[in-house]
C-alpha cells in the first residue's frame, strides 16, 4: 500500500501496458559523435560535464525515470570508461533503483545508426522505446506522448515508426538552438509529419507539393518548435537502421523515411508539448542557456536544491532570486550574489566579489573583487583577486591568476592556468592539449584514453607555453578548432555554435564542421542526385562516343547509374534528353548557330537512338521526352527552329510516334511560352505534314 | 533468506515513496491532497515499524528518525510527512512509557528544574526491551490512521455551526476540506460561494466546478477583484498547506491578499485545517519555507525573446501571519490561533520537534 504513491505516475503507463506485460525501455546515447565540445570533451566525455554541478547523464536518466522507464541502455564509445564508474557509483545502480541501467560499450559505434544496428543486432528491445541522448535536460511528461505513439501504432498496424517530442517555443528564444532550427509541415489531425527539414542557413524553403495533396485537409508549417531530441521509437527503428546501413543520424533517418513513405508506408508523428521543458546540450551556448534556465527553475522539479542524484553532500539551499548555496560555503564581507547563482559546497569566495548568473563548483576557491557574470565554473576552480569572468566556461582545476579578464565565450579546459594580467580575447580557447595533437588524432580518435594520455604528455614536453597566450605564469595552448585553415571563428562556432558569426554564408563553405556537411546535404536530396545523375549520363555517352561502345551496353550503365542514384523512369528519359540535345553544346561551347547545331546533333541522335527506344516505350514516355525536348527549347530560345529538326529526325529514327506528337502539340501547351513555341512556322508545318502523313497511313490501312 | 527479502522489498517501497516526493508537485502544489499524503506516510511508517530489525524503542526511534530526515528532506515543503513522522515517534516515546508502566504525565512535563538536570537521560530510558512494544506501536499506528481517515468528515461536521442561510462565503483556491466543508453545509443550508481563482495555478475554476455540481450558487472572480467583492462577502474560508507553530499559515499564492482584504473589512477569516497540517516550523527558518516552481505558468516558455531579459519566479505559497485569522476549525473543533501552541505540545514531543 505505502509505494502506492511510487506507482501512480506510472499507472497510466502500466495500464496501457497490460496486455503486453512489457516494461518500458529506453536507450540512451551517451555519445555526441561529433568534436563540438573539444577540447573540452578530450578529457571527460560530453554526458559526464556538469551542468548546475550534476553530470548531464544524470538528468536524462532522472527524466527517463520520472516518466516511467523501467530498463535503460546506455549505450558509450568516447571515453565509456568513465562514463560506466560514473553510473556505477549512481543511484541509478543501486539495487533500488526502480529503472535497470545497462551499460553497453563499444569503440566501434560511430553514430546514432552505429548504435541502433547494434540494438537490432543484440536484440535488446521488445517494445516502443524512448530514444535520447546523453546530454538531454528535459522534465517533459512524455506519458501522453507514448499513449498517442502506442493508440497510433494500435489503429493502424505498425505503419507509424517513431513520435518525435517537440516543445512550443517561438523563434528568438535563447535555449533554441540554431543548428537544429526545423521547420515542419504536418497534417494537424493525425500530427503526422509531412515533410522535415533544417533550416540552419536556409534563406529560401521548397516544400514539394504533392505531400499537401493527400491526407486530411488541414496542415501546418511549423517554426515554432524546439526539438528536445526525444523521439519515442518503434522496434522497427532498429530494424531499418538495419536495413539502411547509410543513416547515421537522426536527421538521415527521418528525412528517408519521409522520402520512402509511399514506398515502405512508414510514418512519423510529432508530439508538441507546450509544458515542460526539453533541450540538448548541443554545444556550448545551449549549455549556456540550459544551465541559465535550470538555475531559474524552469527545469522544475530538477532544481539543484532537490538534489535527485542523492548525492551525499551535493545539497545546497535555495533563497531569494534563485540564489542556492551548498554547505560550506564562505562568502566574503561585501560580496553580493545578485540573482541566478549557484555556488556548490566547500567554495570560498573573497571580499567584494559580484557574482550574477552564474554557476560555480565544488571546492572553489575566488579571490576579492572578483566580478562574474555568467561564468560557468567547474570544481576545484581557483580564481584570484581583481578578476573578471564573463559568459565563459572554466574546467575543472583550472587557476586564473591576478588580474585577469576573461571575456565573453573564452573557454579554460581541465588543469589551464591563465595569467595574471592578461586579458583574454573575445571566444579564445585554452586547453592543455596542443592543438597539433589534433592532426594525429584525427584519424584515431577513437582509440583507448591511455595511449592519448601518453601522446598528449610527449607533447607537453616538445612544446613550451607561450606567455603571450596565456600569461607569464600560465600553462596551456590556445586551441585551434582544427588545423585545416579554420579560423578563429570557425573554432568559437564549433563550440558556442552560431551566435557569433550569426552571417551564414561564411560558414557554408566550411567543411570543419560536421554540421554544414549534414546541412548541404539537407537542403534537398533528390536535386543533388539528379545533377550527379546528369553528369555521370553526360560521362557515359561521351566515353560511348569516343571508344564506340554499342548501345546495348551505354543502357546498361545508365540503368546502374539510376539504381545508384535513386531516380525514376522519368526522370531518366528527361535526363537523356535533355543530356542529348545539350551534347553540341557542352562540346563546342554555347555559341553554336542553329545550323552548326542541328549539323552535330542529328548524327548523334542517330548513333543513339537505340538508347532512346529502350527507354521511350508507353505513350506517356513519348509525352515526357516531348516535354523535355519543349524544356531545353524553350531555354535555347535562339535554337527554336532547330526544334522541328530535332522531332523530325526522332519521328524518322521512330524514337516517338506521330499520335504522341500531335497530341503533345495539341495538349501539351500551359503557359504563354510553350503556346508561343507552338505557333512557329516550322513547328506548324511538321504537324501539318504529320497530320496528312497519318491520315494518307490510315487510308492506305484501309 | 525471507527476512533479507522483506528488507529490500521495504527499503525499495521507501525509495519509490523518496523519488516521488521529490518529483511530486511539478507544478501546482502537491500532486495529491496532503491528506493523502499523510496517510501514505503513515503506512510507510507502519510498514518499518512492523519489517525494520529493532530490538528497544530506542532503535526503532532512531531509525524513523532516520527516514524521516531523508524524507522530509526531498521534499521540504511537504510538511505534512515530518508531522507524521513526529506523530509516530511520539506514539512510541507514549507505548514505552506504557509498558514501563510509568504515567505518560511525567514524560510530558518538562520543568525548568528538569530541563537543568536531565541531560541526556531520554535515549538512554529507551534501551529497555519489551515483547508486546511492537504490537502495541502497531495498534496505536492503526489508531492514527483511522484518525486521519475522519479528518474531513469531522471538519465537515462543524459546518453547520459555522454557515449560516444566505451568507455569502468567499475562499480562495482549491481545498478538498473546504470542499467538503461548504458540500456538507449545502445539504441544509442555501448560501453564496465566491472563490477566487488563484492565478498563476487557477485551481479556484476546478473548486467552482465542484462546488456548481452539488448545486451550491458559485461565481469565479479574477484574484484582482477580491478586495472590491470582499465588503459583501460575510465569511472567508479558506484551507492551507500548514498550521505553522506561531498560528500562522502556509498556505497557496494569493492567500495573503484575501487575509488582508478580510481584516479591512472585519470579515472574519476561518481556516479548514486538519490537525496533521500543523507543523512545528516556524516562518524564518526561511530555507525550507518556500517553494518555487517553475515560471512556466507566469510567463509561458512560448513568450520568446523576452525570457532572456527578464527574471521570472514562480512562488506556490504565501505566508499569513496569525493576527490576521480569526479561527482554526480543525477535526477536534475551532481554536484561535493563540491556542496553536498548546494543541502543539499535546501532539508532538518537544524533543521531535527537531527532527
Amino acid at each position: 500500500m505505502s509505494s502506492r504513491g511510487g506507482k501512480q505516475k506510472k499507472g497510466n503507463v502500466t495500464s496501457e501496458q497490460e496486455e503486453e506485460e512489457q516494461p518500458l525501455q529506453a536507450v540512451l546515447v551517451a555519445d555526441s559523435f561529433n568534436r563540438r565540445f573539444f577540447p573540452i570533451s578530450k578529457d571527460q566525455p560530453r554526458a559526464l560535464l556538469p551542468l548546475g554541478n550534476v553530470a548531464m547523464i544524470d538528468y536524462t536518466l532522472e527524466f527517463l525515470t520520472s516518466t516511467g522507464v523501467q530498463e535503460t541502455f546506455v549505450f558509450c564509445c568516447w571515453m565509456s570508461n568513465k562514463i560506466k564508474d560514473h553510473l556505477l557509483k549512481s543511484k541509478w545502480c543501486r539495487p533500488t533503483s526502480p529503472n535497470v541501467v545497462h551499460i553497453i560499450t563499444s569503440d566501434l559505434y560511430r553514430s546514432l545508426g552505429d548504435v541502433l544496428r547494434d540494438v537490432d543486432a543484440k536484440n535488446l528491445v521488445r517494445n516502443d522505446f524512448i530514444l535520447v541522448y546523453g546530454d538531454v535536460v528535459s522534465n517533459i511528461d512524455v506519458s501522453q506522448a507514448l499513449q498517442e505513439h502506442r493508440h497510433r501504432r494500435k489503429v493502424d498496424k505498425n505503419i507509424s515508426v517513431m513520435t518525435m517530442v517537440f516543445k512550443e517555443s517561438s523563434p528568438g528564444h535563447k535555449t533554441r538552438c540554431e543548428e537544429d532550427d526545423v521547420i515542419v509541415a504536418m497534417d494537424s489531425k493525425s500530427k503526422r509529419v509531412l515533410h522535415y527539414q533544417k533550416t540552419q542557413g536556409l534563406k529560401k524553403l521548397q516544400f514539394p507539393m504533392n505531400i499537401f495533396q493527400h491526407g486530411s485537409d488541414e496542415f501546418e508549417i511549423r517554426h515554432d518548435l524546439l526539438d528536445c531530441h526525444i523521439s519515442i521509437c518503434s522496434p522497427q527503428v532498429a530494424e531499418l537502421f538495419t536495413d539502411n546501413f547509410d543513416y547515421q543520424t537522426r536527421n538521415d533517418f527521418v528525412r528517408g523515411i519521409l522520402v520512402n513513405e509511399e514506398i515502405l508506408g512508414n510514418q512519423i508523428h510529432l508530439y508538441v508539448t507546450q509544458d515542460g521543458y526539453g533541450a540538448r546540450v548541443s554545444n556550448l551556448q545551449m549549455y549556456d542557456s540550459v544551465s541559465l534556465d535550470m538555475v531559474r527553475r524552469w527545469v522544475y522539479p530538477l532544481t539543484p536544491e532537490a538534489n535527485f542524484t542523492d548525492q551525499q553532500g551535493q545539497g545546497c539551499t535555495h533563497s531569494r532570486h534563485n540564489v542556492y548555496r551548498g554547505a560550506e560555503v564562505s562568502l566574503g564581507h561585501g560580496s553580493q550574489m545578485e540573482e541566478n547563482v549557484l555556488i556548490g559546497r566547500d567554495t570560498s569566495i573573497g571580499a567584494n566579489c559580484h557574482i550574477s548568473n552564474s554557476v560555480i563548483g565544488n571546492n572553489c576557491t575566488i579571490g576579492d573583487n572578483v566580478v562574474l557574470d555568467r561564468a560557468h565554473m567547474w570544481n576545484n576552480v581557483h580564481v584570484s583577486s581583481n578578476v573578471e569572468i564573463h559568459q565563459s566556461v572554466v574546467c575543472d582545476g583550472a587557476v586564473v591568476k591576478e588580474a585577469v579578464r576573461l571575456n565573453k565565450q573564452c573557454v579554460l579546459a581541465y588543469n589551464v592556468v591563465i595569467g595574471p594580467n592578461l586579458s583574454l580575447p573575445e571566444g579564445t580557447v585554452v586547453s592543455m592539449h596542443h592543438p597539433e595533437e589534433e592532426e594525429e588524432d584525427d584519424d584515431d580518435e577513437f582509440l583507448s584514453d591511455d595511449q592519448e594520455v601518453g601522446h598528449s604528455k610527449d607533447k607537453t614536453r616538445q612544446k613550451a607555453f607561450n606567455p603571450a597566450e596565456v600569461g607569464p605564469e600560465g600553462k596551456g595552448y590556445i586551441w585551434k578548432a582544427s588545423m585545416n585553415d579554420t579560423e578563429d571563428e570557425e573554432l568559437a562556432q564549433c563550440l558556442w555554435g552560431l551566435v557569433l558569426n550569426p552571417d551564414p554564408e561564411s560558414d557554408s563553405e566550411s567543411e570543419a564542421s560536421e554540421e554544414s556537411q549534414d546541412r548541404s546535404r539537407s537542403v534537398s536530396p533528390e536535386i543533388d542526385d539528379v545533377n550527379a545523375f546528369q553528369l555521370e549520363v553526360l560521362g557515359t555517352l561521351q566515353r560511348g562516343l569516343e571508344e564506340n561502345i554499342v548501345c546495348d551496353n551505354l543502357v546498361l550503365e545508365i540503368n546502374s547509374l539510376k539504381y545508384a542514384y535513386n531516380i525514376t523512369l522519368k526522370e531518366v528519359m528527361q535526363i537523356l534528353t535533355r543530356v542529348v540535345l545539350e551534347y553540341p553544346f557542352q562540346q563546342q561551347g554555347t555559341q553554336l548557330t542553329t545550323l552548326q547545331y542541328t549539323g552535330s546533333l542529328l548524327p548523334l541522335l542517330k548513333t543513339w537512338s537505340p538508347v532512346f527506344k529502350n527507354y521511350i516505350k508507353r505513350a506517356q514516355d513519348h509525352l515526357d521526352c516531348l516535354s523535355a525536348v519543349e524544356e531545353l527549347f524553350l531555354e535555347q530560345d535562339t535554337h527554336q527552329t532547330a526544334m522541328v529538326k530535332v522531332l523530325m529526325k526522332m519521328y524518322q529514327l521512330e524514337i516517338l510516334e506521330e499520335e504522341a506528337i500531335l497530341k503533345w502539340f495539341s495538349t501539351g501547351a500551359t503557359n504563354d511560352k510553350s503556346r508561343q513555341l507552338r505557333k512557329n512556322q516550322g513547328l506548324q508545318k511538321f504537324i501539318q505534314w504529320l497530320k496528312e502523313a497519318e491520315d494518307e497511313s490510315s487510308e492506305e490501312g484501309e | 533468506m525471507p527476512g533479507a527479502d522483506k528488507e529490500t522489498d521495504l527499503t525499495e517501497r521507501i525509495e519509490a515513496f523518496l523519488a516521488d516526493l521529490k518529483r511530486g508537485g511539478s507544478g501546482t502544489g502537491p500532486l495529491r491532497g496532503s491528506g493523502e499524503m499523510a496517510r501514505e506516510t503513515t503506512y510507510l511508517l507502519r510498514r518499518i515499524t512492523a519489517q525494520a530489525r529493532w530490538s528497544s524503542a530506542g532503535d526503532l526511534m532512531e531509525i524513523i528518525r532516520n527516514e524521516g530526515r531523508r524524507m522530509t528532506a526531498a521534499q521540504p515543503s511537504e510538511t505534512t510527512v515530518g508531522n507524521m513522522v513526529r506523530r509516530v515517534l511520539k506514539i512510541i516515546r507514549e507505548e514505552y512509557a506504557r509498558s514501563r508502566g510509568s504515567s505518560e504525565e511525567t514524560e510530558q512535563q518538562e520543568s525548568l528544574h528538569k530541563l537543568l538536570t536531565a541531560g541526556e537521560l531520554s535515549e538512554e530510558n529507551f534501551r529497555q526491551h519489551f515483547v508486546h512494544l511492537k504490537a502495541n506501536v502497531i495498534e496505536a499506528i492503526n489508531e492514527l490512521l483511522t484518525e486521519l481517515d475522519g479528518t474531513t468528515d469531522n471538519i465537515a461536521m462543524q459546518a453547520l455551526e459555522h454557515i449560516h442561510s444566505n451568507e455569502v462565503i468567499m475562499t480562495v483556491g482549491r481545498s478538498r476540506t473546504v470542499e467538503a466543508f461548504l458540500k456538507d453545509a449545502a445539504r441544509k443550508r442555501k448560501f453564496h460561494v465566491i472563490v477566487a481563482e488563484c492565478a498563476p495555478f487557477c485551481q479556484g475554476h476546478e473548486m467552482a466546478t465542484g462546488l456548481s455540481k452539488v448545486g451550491i450558487e458559485t461565481t469565479v472572480i479574477a484574484d484582482a477583484a477580491i478586495f472590491a467583492v470582499m465588503s459583501r462577502v460575510n465569511k472567508v474560508i479558506i484551507g492551507t498547506q500548514t498550521v505553522l507553530a506561531n498560528g500562522g499559515l502556509r498556505a497557496v499564492n494569493g492567500t495573503h491578499s484575501v487575509a488582508l482584504a478580510a481584516r479591512h473589512h472585519s470579515t472574519p477569516l476561518i481556516i479548514c485545517a486538519p490537525m496533521f497540517k500543523l507543523s512545528p516550523q516556524f516562518p524564518n527558518e526561511e530555507d525550507t519555507f518556500h517553494k518555487f516552481v517553475s515560471p512556466h505558468e507566469v510567463l509561458p516558455f512560448t513568450a520568446g525573446e523576452i525570457l532572456s531579459k527578464v527574471n521570472v519566479h514562480c512562488p506556490v505559497f504565501d505566508y499569513v501571519p496569525p493576527e490576521l485569522i480569526t479561527l482554526f476549525i480543525s477535526n477536534i473543533g475551532g481554536n484561535a490561533p493563540s491556542y496553536i501552541y498548546r494543541l502543539m505540545s499535546e501532539l508532538y514531543h518537544p524533543e521531535d520537534h527537531k527532527l
